[in-house]
């Protein structure tokens, strides 16, 4: 009997992507989702018969664990400034650099690119000595101007825009990139149309080139707000969720209480809270996408 | 979501893992040292020490050449990852190398193996030529899992020339003195503190608190942290952030602010601070100076270090037990001490070596050294001082009541023995 048959093929094609989704995403979830119904620790890593179910008790004492309302509080700080900020900066920049004339702004494409490939642990020794209290170059500049020092990362709040900002500079990039592309897609007979009915160059983004960018505007603000959720590297490398836990995201206390104190099952929960939280508002922008359409 | 991917990959990778280790284990199981064959160990050890370890495995090589040592030198930041896939694998090394606040944690998890039988086998494991602070890290219940490599110890730093001119010739002897040339060293003028305290040291508090009298636990193991003595200590640390005398987020490194016209002219730390001063800051040679730590009811200082144990899982617990013999002799510990500077937990090493017993610096950690002690080997403890520093935090940033704010730290680390 032949195993190749028209019939069949398509799935020896997609069979290694299915293999590998399997492996590596479906199969690791569910155990996540059976770990966060147990008490897990390293005791039970190193001899399984010290698992014990506890049912939805990590869940139960997770949302009473005030660590945790904090990061949640924070986490949507986190969003609430940084995802609106990133589609208008990150939009503003791609529009400068397209409709730029000078070939400076060729060089300008590829500075805006670089905060995104370079590595995140030497953008934090660089971000925290322009940070930095006593040496800073940020405070240095403020004093030289006559403005006090700003508390940069040691006030709770402040902390967490000055995450924001650093962020901010480190998302412009890629999302830029996306931008440029979705512009350049758009037809020039458009511009020239309106451009023969007297419309200036402002009238132009506005009517033509922003909302031919619906889709791109949407992609990036799903993508955003996935990655925002999940604000982990900048604390991680920068804070460490401190000070009074002001920079605590969920996906860093997920971190701590998984890694630091061996907490798995508990941990684990709280990334599933996350997971949740994630789908359903991912969910909610495609309602609302459809609503508009 | 990083998070859970990270959780996830790790579940995932060492289910593979141990499918491979179990493999290897079949193929290596053949060259047992009976066979004549070589047989391979490897040694997991962390931190800068660690780059100088394959010297002495090169002379232990030498001495026993059917033995090959692997050695993988880990950084301390991510030796506790690596050592949890090994646990869940229950495959990777045969010799461990393990900080003594991680004891706890990894016996509870029946990672280590039990050397009790060993320890009247081989004079070398004798415990009565170690530090007895050293001997106790490795002691749970009545078994020994461990057998002490090397020891560390707090102690005070200071810069001698700064606190002679603030008056005080000598280090300060008793907490009064310190909290006193601190205040004199911070009114220097603006900018000048007195002494650094680590908002992020984990064990501080826990070390203060037992120079006023803390047991920090009970007879019962129930904690002690909301009481007078503990009260006193959070107390005595907050009024120098109070009045100026220790700076808060200063953001200079600690040799930095101790080096120069000294921002920060003392500080709190363990014996690696000998070696980056003297190469970070040459110039300040004979201006600095190390003493026991001042007094309140004691002076007793927090005993750290490391231990070498043997891996539940490994395949040659001989071949491991003689390189562990082999570290614990004194030659070694006095070659090992030459060449990385720690302190050796063998007593006898200290009398050898002259620059321990000739250099004053040595002389004050070794007085230091017999006034220290473990802090409380608990799988928990981390937790613990992980929660109490969130409270310290608190404390004097937020200016919280102290007793209130100790009472629900105490409740906590009830909650959390509890477990």
């Amino acid at each position: 009997m032949k195993i190749f048959t028209p019939r069949s093929a398509p799935y020896f094609f997609i069979a290694p992507a299915l293999i590998l989704l399997f492996l590596f995403s479906l199969l690791p979830i569910v155990i996540a989702l059976v770990i966060s119904f147990t008490d897990m620790d390293l005791a039970g890593l190193a001899d399984y018969s010290n698992i014990r179910f506890v049912g939805l008790d990590n869940y139960a004492d997770i949302l009473r664990d005030a660590s945790f309302v904090k990061a949640i509080g924070n986490t949507l700080f986190y969003v609430v400034f940084g995802v609106p900020f990133v589609i208008l900066f990150s939009l503003s920049v791609a529009l400068l650099i397209h409709f730029g004339k000078s070939r400076v702004f060729e060089i300008f494409r590829a500075a805006f690119y670089m905060p995104s490939v370079t590595n995140v642990v030497a953008v934090a020794v660089v971000w925290s000595y322009l940070y930095n209290p006593s040496l800073g170059l940020f405070n240095t500049m403020l004093n030289a101007v006559g403005l006090p020092d700003v508390r940069w990362l040691q006030d709770p709040v402040i902390a967490k825009i000055s995450l924001i900002i650093l962020a901010l500079w480190r998302a412009i990039g890629l999302n830029m990139l996306i931008f440029l592309a979705a512009i350049k897609g758009i037809p020039k007979s458009y511009y020239e149309a309106a451009q023969l009915d007297g419309a200036g160059s402002w009238k132009q983004i506005r009517y033509i080139t922003v909302p031919l960018l619906r889709f791109a505007i949407f992609f990036v603000t799903v993508t955003t707000l996935i990655g925002w959720l999940q604000f982990f590297e900048e604390p991680f490398v920068m804070t460490d969720g401190g000070p009074l836990e002001g920079t605590m995201s969920v996906a860093l206390f997920v971190y701590k209480n998984g890694f630091q104190f061996s907490e798995f099952g508990y941990a684990a929960a709280g990334s599933f809270i996350l997971f949740f939280a994630i789908i359903v508002l991912t969910l909610l922008q495609f309602k609302l996408r459809r609503h508009e359409d | 979501m990083l998070a859970l991917i990270l959780i996830l990959a790790g579940c995932g990778g060492s289910k593979n893992e141990s499918g491979n280790g179990g493999g290897n284990g079949g193929a290596s199981s053949g060259d047992s040292p009976s066979s004549g064959g070589k047989v391979k160990i490897s040694v997991w050890a962390m931190g800068d020490e660690a780059k100088s370890l394959p010297t002495i495995a090169e002379a232990f090589m030498k001495e026993n050449p059917n033995i090959e040592i692997d050695v993988q030198a880990l950084p301390w930041s991510n030796a506790h990852d690596k050592l949890l896939t090994a646990v869940a694998s229950k495959s990777g090394p045969d010799v461990i190398q393990m900080g003594t606040t991680w004891m706890a944690e990894f016996v509870n998890a029946g990672a280590l193996k039990d050397l009790t039988p060993y320890i009247g086998e081989y004079p070398e494991f004798a415990p009565d030529q170690f530090y007895e602070g050293a001997v106790g890290t490795t002691k749970f219940g009545d078994k020994i899992y461990g057998i002490p490599w090397y020891t560390e110890t707090r102690f005070l730093y200071y810069r001698s020339d700064l606190l002679a001119e603030a008056g005080y010739p000598e280090a300060p002897k008793t907490w009064d003195e310190l909290r006193d040339a601190a205040k004199k060293l911070a009114d220097r003028g603006e900018g000048k503190y007195g002494l650094s305290i680590d908002m992020n040291e984990q064990s501080l508090t826990f070390m203060f608190a037992r120079q006023n009298g803390s047991a920090l636990l009970g007879e019962d193991g129930k904690p002690l942290f909301n009481q007078p003595e503990f009260r006193e200590a959070v107390e005595f640390l907050k009024g120098f952030f109070e009045d100026g005398s220790a700076p808060l987020d200063l953001g200079l490194d600690t040799v930095q602010a101790f080096a120069g016209e000294g921002i920060v002219p003392m500080f709190i730390s363990g014996p690696w601070m000998i070696n980056a001063i003297q190469s970070q800051a040459p110039d300040l040679e004979g201006k600095w100076a190390v003493s026991p730590l001042p007094a309140k009811k004691n002076n007793m200082s927090v005993l750290g270090g490391s231990n070498l144990t043997v891996f539940e899982y490994s395949k040659h617990p001989e071949e491991a037990l003689a390189f562990i013999r082999y570290m614990s002799k004194k030659e070694t510990q006095m070659k090992w001490n030459e060449l990385t500077k720690s302190l050796p937990a063998n007593i006898a090493a200290w009398e050898e070596v002259p620059a321990l017993h000739e250099d004053p610096k040595y002389q004050a950690i070794r007085e230091q050294l017999e006034h220290s002690e473990h802090l409380p080997m608990l799988v928990q403890w981390e937790k613990i001082a992980q929660t109490y520093l969130d409270s310290f935090e608190r404390i004097v940033r937020a200016n919280a009541d102290i007793q209130a704010e100790l009472d629900a730290f105490n409740a906590e680390a009830e909650r959390i023995l509890g477990e």
